[in-house]
C-alpha cells in the first residue's frame, strides 16, 4: 500500500514540477504531447493541473448506462449548455448506448494531452470514459457572435451589405458563399504561441500563382509573436517593408471585395476574432479603388475613380502648395486672387507654414476626438467645433480665410479613399511635404514627390513591384487603373499577379 | 532595413524601361540652353541642331548595344577585360582595361557634376533668388544618394514612372508656345552652308550626351535583344522634343533675340498661358516638374558611376551605399570649379564634345579589338530567359 503511496506521491509531484515549469513558459508548446491514461481521476487531474485550477473549467461527472464513470471538461462560457447537456449527457445517462457515441453532430476521438486542452481551449468540450483512453472531442463551441453586419469602414451606395464578422467560420463561409469553386483553397495555421489564433489562408488554386502562395504560408508560419490579436499584427510582421508608410497589404472588411481579389489571384488571410480580412500581395492603385467601381457602369465608375484618385493628391498636396504658393510663388497666383489673399491674410502675424501647421494640427485633433466621442455627439461636436474654431480663428485674426477653405477641403479628400490604411498614410506624409514646401517652395514639393516615387518604386509586395501597373508598364493591366474600362473589354485577368489562368472571359461563355 | 523578398525573382529591365532610361537621362539642363545654343551658328535654321547633332548618338548607342549584346549580362566594367585579354590571362585584361573604365567613370562623374551646377544656377537665379546655390546642389545630390541606396531595378522603374512628368511638361511648352508662333522666323529654310551645318550641331551635342550610363545598366535587361530598339527610340524622342523645343523658341523670339536669352526655354515657360488662368504664370511650376529631368539625369549617372566602382573592386551594395555617400564630397567641389555661368557653358560644351568622341570612339576601339581577336559574334539569345 505504502509503494502505491509513494508513486502516487512521486506523480503529484512531477505534474506540480509541471505545472512549475508551465508557470515559466507557459504557451502550447509546453503542454506535452503525450498520451492521457485510462484512469479517469488521472486525467482529470492532469487537465486540471494544465488550466491550473482556473474557475471557469468546468468538469460534470456523471455514470454512463454501462455503469462506468464519465466525465466532460470544458471551459465555461465558451460551449452551448445545451449541446452538453441534451446531447452528450443526457444521451449518454439515460439511452442504452452499447457503442459509444454521443449524440453530437461533430465527434472526434484522440489520445493526445495537446489536442485536448487545444480542443478545451477553443471552445469544444471533452468525453473523458473511465477505463478508456479514447478521449472523445465534442464540437460543442457556441459562445456570443456578432451577426453579419453592414461594414462600418467601407460603405457603398451599391453592392452587398454584408460584412464580415469576428467569428472565423462565418467569414469563411460567407467567402464560400461567393465563390462556388471546388478549387478554393484554405489553408488552416495557428498563429500565437499564447493566442493560438486560427488563421485560414485561402487562394484558388489554378488562378493564383503558387510560389505566392507559398511565400504567404512560409511568413505567417515563421512568425513567433505570442499574440495576435487583429489581423494588423500579421499584416506588419509579413509585408515586404516594414518601415514604409504604405500598406503594402489590404484590408477590407467586404467578403465581395475579397472574391474579387481571390479571382485576382491574390491570397486572402482570414484571422479568427477579427472582421478585417487580409489581401496580399497589394499595390498601390487598389488602395484607392473600390468594389462599387465594377458594380457601376463604366463611365461613371471612372470617373469617380479619377476623382478619387485627385481628392488623394489633394489631401497630399494642396496645404503644401498653399504654403509654397503664398510664401514663395505669389507670381503664380491670379493677381486679383493674390490681392485678396494677401488681405485675408493681412492679420495673421505668422508665416504661412506656421499657420498651416497650426490648422492641420488643430483638424487632426478634431478628427480624432470625433472617433472618441460616444456615438451620436461625435459628429455634432466634430462640425460645431470645425465651424466655430474655422470661424473664430480667423476673426481673430489667427489664420487667413483661405487656409480654412484649403483645411476643410484637405480633409474631405482625405475621407474619399476607400481605404483607412491608405488613408493615414497619406494623412501622416501631408506634414513632410508641408516642411519641405515651407523650406524650398515648389521645389521642396517636387524633391519630396521624388524621395516618395523612389520608395514607392523599390517597394515590392511579395514579389509584385508597388507601383505596376504603371512601371513596371503593363497596358493591359492599365484598363483598371485609373479608368475602369467595361467588362467586355477586360477579359484578362491582371497579369502582375503572376495568375495562372489568364482568362477572366472565354470567348464561348459571352452571349 | 530588413527586406523579406527573398525567393521572389529578379525583374529585369523591359524594353521600355529602357527607352525611358534613356530618354529622361538624355533630357536634362540641356534643354533649357538648347534654343539658343543650337541657333548661334544655324541662325534661323537651328532646329537642324537637335536633328544633325543627335547623329552621333544613334551611332554610339548602336555600338554600345552590340557590345551589350555581345557579351549579355555583363556590364561595361565586366565585359573589358574579356575585350582586351583572353579568360586565362584576367590579370592582362584588368589591367589593359583600367584606362578606359577609369575615363568613362570619371568622365560621367564630372559631367553629373556639371549637370548639378547648371541646376542650381537655373533655380537660384529664377524661382529660389535667397536660397545658396550650394544648398540646391545638396538637395540634388541627397536624392541621387537616396537613389543609390537602392537596387538597380528601383532605378529602371523610377525612370519608368518619372518618364511622363519629364516628357509631358516640355511638350506641353512646346506646343502651347507655338500659339505666339510666328513662322516667318524659320525662313529662309537653307541659307547656312553644309559644313556649319556640322559645325552648329556641335553646340547640340552636349544635350545628347548621358547615354553612355547604358554601358553599365545595358546588363539587366529581361531580354537580350531590343536593346538597338530601346537606345533608338530613347534618342528619338529626345531628339523629337529637342526639335519642337527649338522650333518654338526660333517661332516665338527670332534667332537674334534667342541669343541674348540664357535660359531662352524658361522664358518660353513664361509667354505661355494657361487656359482659365488657373495660374498666372507658369515658369515656378515648370521648374519644379523639371527637376524630375535633372533628378533622372543626375541620379541615373552618378548610379552608373557607383555600380562601375562597384564592380570594379567586386564589392556588394554595402560599398555601394557607402561609396555613394562620399563620392559626393569631391563631386561637390568639382561642380563648384566654375566660377561664373560663362565657364560652365564652356566647360559643358566641352563636356559635349568629349562626350561625342568618347562615345563614338572607345566602343569603335572596342569593335576593332574584338575582330581582330575573332571574336565579335553575338551568342545567339537563350528563349529561356533569367
Amino acid at each position: 500500500m505504502s509503494q502505491f503511496w509513494n508513486a502516487w506521491n512521486k506523480r503529484k509531484d512531477r505534474l506540480r514540477n509541471q505545472t512549475l515549469e508551465q508557470h515559466a513558459n507557459k504557451s502550447m508548446d509546453s503542454v506535452k504531447d503525450s498520451p492521457v491514461t485510462s484512469v479517469l481521476e488521472d486525467n482529470i487531474v492532469l487537465i486540471e493541473q494544465q488550466f491550473g485550477k482556473s474557475d471557469d473549467l468546468v468538469v460534470r461527472r456523471f455514470q454512463i448506462t454501462t455503469g462506468k464513470d464519465a466525465a466532460v471538461i470544458f471551459l465555461d462560457g465558451m460551449v452551448d449548455r445545451n449541446v452538453i447537456s441534451d446531447f452528450v449527457i443526457r444521451s449518454l445517462t439515460t439511452e442504452n448506448v452499447t457503442y459509444l457515441s454521443p449524440a453530437s453532430n461533430e465527434l472526434e476521438t484522440t489520445n493526445q494531452l495537446r489536442q485536448i486542452v487545444r480542443n478545451i481551449l477553443s471552445g469544444n468540450s471533452v468525453l473523458f470514459i473511465d477505463g478508456s483512453t479514447e478521449v472523445y472531442l465534442i464540437n460543442s463551441r457556441g459562445w456570443d457572435r456578432r451577426s453579419v453586419m453592414e461594414p462600418q469602414t467601407e460603405s457603398v451606395v451599391r453592392g452587398p451589405r454584408d460584412g464580415f464578422t469576428e467569428t472565423l467560420s462565418v467569414n469563411a463561409a460567407l467567402i464560400r458563399f461567393r465563390l462556388k469553386d471546388p478549387n478554393l483553397r484554405v489553408k488552416h495555421l495557428i498563429v500565437g504561441q499564447r493566442t493560438q489564433t486560427d488563421v485560414f489562408v485561402m487562394h484558388i488554386d489554378g488562378v493564383a500563382h503558387p510560389p505566392i502562395v507559398e511565400e504567404v504560408i512560409r511568413r505567417i508560419e515563421n512568425l513567433n509573436l505570442d499574440a495576435i490579436l487583429e489581423t494588423g499584427y500579421i499584416e506588419q510582421m509579413i509585408q515586404d517593408h516594414r518601415y514604409s508608410p504604405f500598406p503594402q497589404i489590404q484590408n477590407t472588411e467586404r467578403p465581395d471585395k475579397i472574391v474579387a481579389n481571390l479571382l485576382e489571384g491574390k491570397v486572402a488571410i482570414l484571422v479568427d476574432g477579427t472582421p478585417f480580412v487580409l489581401i496580399a500581395p497589394a499595390v498601390l492603385s487598389q488602395f484607392y479603388q473600390s468594389p462599387e467601381d465594377y458594380y457601376e457602369r463604366f463611365y461613371i465608375a471612372s470617373l469617380i475613380r479619377f476623382i478619387r484618385v485627385i481628392s488623394i493628391l489633394i489631401a497630399l498636396l494642396l496645404p503644401s502648395l498653399y504654403i509654397a504658393f503664398s510664401s514663395f510663388h505669389p507670381e503664380m497666383i491670379p493677381s486679383r486672387l493674390v490681392i485678396a489673399m494677401a488681405a485675408g491674410r493681412s492679420t495673421v502675424p505668422f508665416p504661412s507654414l506656421v499657420e498651416a501647421m497650426f490648422m492641420e494640427i488643430a483638424i487632426e485633433i478634431l478628427r480624432e476626438a470625433s472617433v472618441r466621442l460616444p456615438g451620436p455627439i461625435g459628429p455634432t461636436i466634430g462640425i460645431v467645433g470645425a465651424l466655430v474654431v474655422g470661424e473664430a480663428a480667423v476673426s481673430a485674426g489667427l489664420v487667413s480665410p483661405v487656409m480654412v477653405i484649403i483645411v476643410a477641403v484637405t480633409t474631405i479628400g482625405s475621407f474619399a479613399s476607400p481605404s483607412y490604411s491608405a488613408a493615414i498614410a497619406i494623412r501622416m506624409l501631408r506634414f513632410p511635404v508641408m516642411f519641405m514646401a515651407g523650406l524650398f517652395g515648389l521645389y521642396g514639393i517636387m524633391l519630396f514627390i521624388i524621395v516618395m516615387l523612389v520608395h514607392l518604386s523599390s517597394i515590392k509586395s511579395f514579389g509584385v513591384p508597388y507601383l505596376s501597373p504603371i512601371s513596371p508598364l503593363n497596358l493591359k493591366g492599365m484598363r483598371d487603373l485609373f479608368l475602369r474600362f467595361p467588362h467586355h473589354l477586360m477579359k484578362l485577368r491582371p497579369s502582375m499577379f503572376r495568375v495562372h489562368d489568364k482568362i477572366r472571359m472565354r470567348e464561348d461563355d459571352q452571349s | 532595413m530588413k527586406r523579406q523578398d527573398n525567393g521572389t525573382p529578379r525583374y529585369g529591365f523591359t524594353t521600355w524601361q529602357q527607352t525611358c532610361l534613356i530618354t529622361s537621362t538624355l533630357i536634362g539642363v540641356g534643354v533649357l540652353t538648347l534654343p539658343r545654343t543650337s541657333s548661334s551658328r544655324l541662325l534661323e535654321a537651328g532646329w537642324m541642331a537637335p536633328l544633325v547633332g543627335s547623329l552621333g548618338a544613334y551611332i554610339s548607342i548602336w555600338m554600345i548595344a552590340k557590345l551589350s549584346r555581345r557579351f549579355p549580362g555583363m556590364t561595361f566594367v565586366e565585359y573589358s577585360p574579356l575585350v582586351w585579354a583572353s579568360k586565362e590571362s584576367p590579370k592582362l585584361g584588368k589591367l589593359l582595361s583600367i584606362p578606359w573604365i577609369f575615363v568613362y567613370l570619371s568622365f560621367i562623374y564630372v559631367a553629373t557634376g556639371m549637370v548639378s551646377r547648371i541646376f542650381g544656377e537655373v533655380v537660384v537665379t529664377s524661382v529660389l533668388l535667397n536660397t545658396p546655390l550650394e544648398v540646391i546642389m545638396i538637395t540634388m545630390f541627397l536624392l541621387a544618394f537616396f537613389l543609390s541606396l537602392h537596387d538597380v531595378d528601383v532605378v529602371a522603374r523610377v525612370n519608368e514612372i518619372l518618364f511622363p512628368l519629364i516628357i509631358f511638361p516640355v511638350l506641353f511648352i512646346a506646343i502651347a508656345s507655338f500659339q505666339k508662333a510666328d513662322w516667318s522666323y524659320l525662313f529662309p529654310l537653307i541659307r547656312v552652308s553644309g559644313k556649319s551645318i556640322f559645325e552648329g550641331a556641335y553646340e547640340a551635342v552636349y544635350s545628347f550626351s548621358g547615354f553612355e550610363i547604358m554601358l553599365i545598366f545595358y546588363a539587366f535587361t529581361q531580354h537580350n535583344s531590343g536593346k538597338e530598339k530601346a537606345g533608338f527610340v530613347g534618342i528619338l524622342m529626345t531628339m523629337v522634343v529637342y526639335t519642337l523645343i527649338v522650333v518654338a523658341g526660333i517661332t516665338v523670339f527670332g534667332y537674334e533675340e534667342l541669343q541674348r536669352l540664357t535660359w531662352p526655354t524658361l522664358e518660353l515657360v513664361k509667354t505661355t498661358q494657361v487656359p482659365g488662368l488657373i495660374l498666372e504664370r507658369l515658369e515656378s511650376a515648370f521648374l519644379a516638374v523639371w527637376v524630375a529631368a535633372v533628378f533622372t539625369t543626375v541620379a541615373n549617372a552618378y548610379y552608373a558611376v557607383i555600380y562601375g566602382l562597384r564592380q570594379c573592386f567586386n564589392k556588394g551594395m554595402v560599398f555601394q551605399r557607402i561609396a555613394s555617400a562620399f563620392l559626393f564630397i569631391p563631386l561637390f567641389f568639382i561642380a563648384l570649379i566654375p566660377q561664373n555661368i560663362v565657364e560652365i557653358f564652356q566647360i559643358s560644351s566641352y563636356i559635349g564634345i568629349g562626350n561625342l568622341v568618347l562615345n563614338l570612339g572607345v566602343p569603335t576601339i572596342y569593335w576593332i579589338v574584338l575582330f581582330l581577336r575573332g571574336k565579335a559574334g553575338i551568342p545567339k539569345e537563350r528563349k529561356a530567359d533569367g
